[in-house]
């Protein structure tokens, strides 16, 4: 196994805060919040495994009881969203297998026993916003989700999936807190001296051109 | 189509900067070697990026040479790495497809300036066509599907995207590490599909005025050249779900000394630049006018 400490990127000499702190930053970055149906999940999984294992070696290592948050105690490593059912929400056994097919990441049997089920319901929508998101065309699984959601809204599943592609700006992880998305770009501040730097560079001539 | 992946520079410290300058530096240095003095005037930060992301996580060997930019003093530069070659290989093959495509889109005189760079930039093209084949195969595919969509008025921002996301993502298919590979193929072809989206809305009021295809037209069933509140809002939360998926590609590998420069730009170059094209205050730099910021050029002479 890799050095604990290297894991974690912290010196031997760190702190037990030092080390926690280190800790829970790459615990949020690699958590499987982050990583919801995204198609690299598994070896972000890996990861989160790896830095549990070295959090838990330090600890034991140290010897610490006290405060000592065991990375398994600590809750970090499972999901707030539930995970992906392979039961029918309607208890069809076709849309069962699309669910199968996706789960072992075969999109396209996936995507062909959907075309062939004709009765567009909720459940079907919703499994084809999920086709989407993991090819990475997020606005059409945006707009499946939604339809789903709209055929049923009491189902929690396709709000869950719905609401996690919506509010990717507050989950998201991002070094040092800041806030996530283009709306949110921080401080105005730098947009517009980037700008600026731009207009000077464009309209003034000033600058080199590498021909 | 290229010119919006940029790190923001002014936010970092020196070292950084000289790094990415010392990798600018290096491209274009092996662009001139391998295709001639013509050949440089497609470098732009899009391609340098494209090369960080290739090269290993060690920091570069570093030479000095003159150039033209600076004739007299030797600079810094990168020396020549088989992730530069790689790079330079695919800039040509993707600025001479991106000159085509000019040609295509535009009537005769409208696009002689196409032309007569594509002209230039042809012999360049023949060679890294040789050199890089399953590229340029992929690159040619990958355009001729973006084509018929584009005929076809395709109203979906995702399907429209698609083949220049694809293309994009090509770019990682020789990388050995089938594990490095997998997350730069993530990463490109998100950062492919900001890219397209990012130039589809940056053009939005040109293609409305001239009545060119624009994928958000028909998506967002647009009655006025300019996307309105709710289809904005829309429309920045697919970016932002692409720059999620570039962010963590990203963070599934270890790119070693080029992280810092990495982290910044997919976190906050991206976004800075999404939020000026938004607002209409991006100034885009078309290809073969790419100029180094400011900041670039004083570090350069002091």
């Amino acid at each position: 196994m890799n050095d604990p400490y290297q894991v974690l990127g912290v010196p031997e000499t760190a702190t037990d805060e030092e080390v926690k702190k280190a800790y829970l930053k790459l615990a949020r970055k690699y958590h499987p919040d982050n990583y919801h149906d995204n198609p690299l999940a598994d070896l972000a999984q890996e990861k989160m495994k790896e830095i549990n294992a070295a959090y838990e070696q330090i600890t034991k290592m140290r010897g610490n009881t006290k405060g000592g948050t065991s990375a398994s105690r600590s809750g970090y490593g499972g999901s707030a969203r539930q995970s992906w059912s392979n039961q029918s929400a309607t208890g069809s056994s076709v849309l069962q297998q699309v669910r199968m097919a996706i789960n072992a990441g075969d999109l396209s049997r996936a995507e062909a026993l959907l075309a062939n089920y004709s009765d567009h319901n909720a459940e079907w929508n919703f499994l084809r916003g999920a086709i989407c998101y993991r090819r990475g065309w997020l606005d059409e699984a945006q707009r499946y989700y939604t339809t789903a959601c709209q055929m049923d809204p009491n189902n929690r599943e396709y709000q869950a999936a719905l609401d996690y592609l919506e509010n990717q700006g507050q989950t998201a992880y991002r070094p040092n807190n800041a806030p996530f998305g283009t709306e949110n770009c921080a401080g105005g501040d730098f947009c517009t001296k980037l700008c600026c730097a731009w207009l000077l560079c464009n309209g003034c001539g000033y600058g080199y051109w590498c021909y | 189509m290229f010119g919006y992946v940029l790190p923001p520079l002014q936010n970092l410290p020196e070292e950084e900067t000289v790094r990415f300058r010392n990798m600018y530096c290096g491209l274009c240095h092996t662009l001139r070697r391998r295709y001639g003095l013509a050949a440089r005037f497609i470098l732009n930060y899009d391609f340098t990026f494209l090369a960080i992301l290739l090269s290993d996580p060690q920091p570069p060997a570093c030479e000095q040479r003159r150039c033209i930019a600076s004739p007299f003093k030797k600079r810094p530069c990168a020396c020549q790495t088989f992730a530069l070659e790689l790079a330079a290989d695919e800039s040509v093959i993707l600025a001479y497809w991106q000159l085509r495509d000019g040609i295509a889109d535009h009537r005769f005189f409208k696009g002689l300036k196409y032309r007569l760079s594509a002209l230039v930039l042809a012999p360049a093209y023949r060679k890294a066509r040789k050199l890089r084949p399953a590229f340029d195969q992929a690159v040619r595919e990958e355009l001729g599907h973006l084509s018929e969509l584009e005929k076809a008025r395709c109203d979906s921002v995702d399907a429209a995207a698609h083949p220049f996301a694809q293309l994009l993502a090509a770019a990682a298919d020789s990388v050995s590490d089938p594990l490095r590979r997998r997350v730069l193929h993530q990463m490109l072809y998100h950062l492919g599909r900001w890219v397209y989206l990012i130039d589809a809305a940056d053009d939005l009021k040109k293609d409305w005025a001239e009545g060119n295809y624009n994928p958000l037209v028909y998506r967002y069933q647009l009655t006025a050249d300019r996307l309105d509140e709710q289809s904005r809002k829309s429309f920045a939360q697919t970016l932002d779900g692409s720059v999620h998926m570039v962010a963590t590609a990203f963070e599934l590998w270890d790119f070693g000394c080029w992280t810092r420069l990495l982290e910044a730009t997919v976190y906050t170059g991206l976004f800075q630049v999404g939020k000026a094209v938004l607002d209409g205050s991006f100034q885009p730099a078309y290809l073969g006018k790419k100029i180094e910021i400011p900041r670039l050029l004083r570090n350069t002479h002091e």
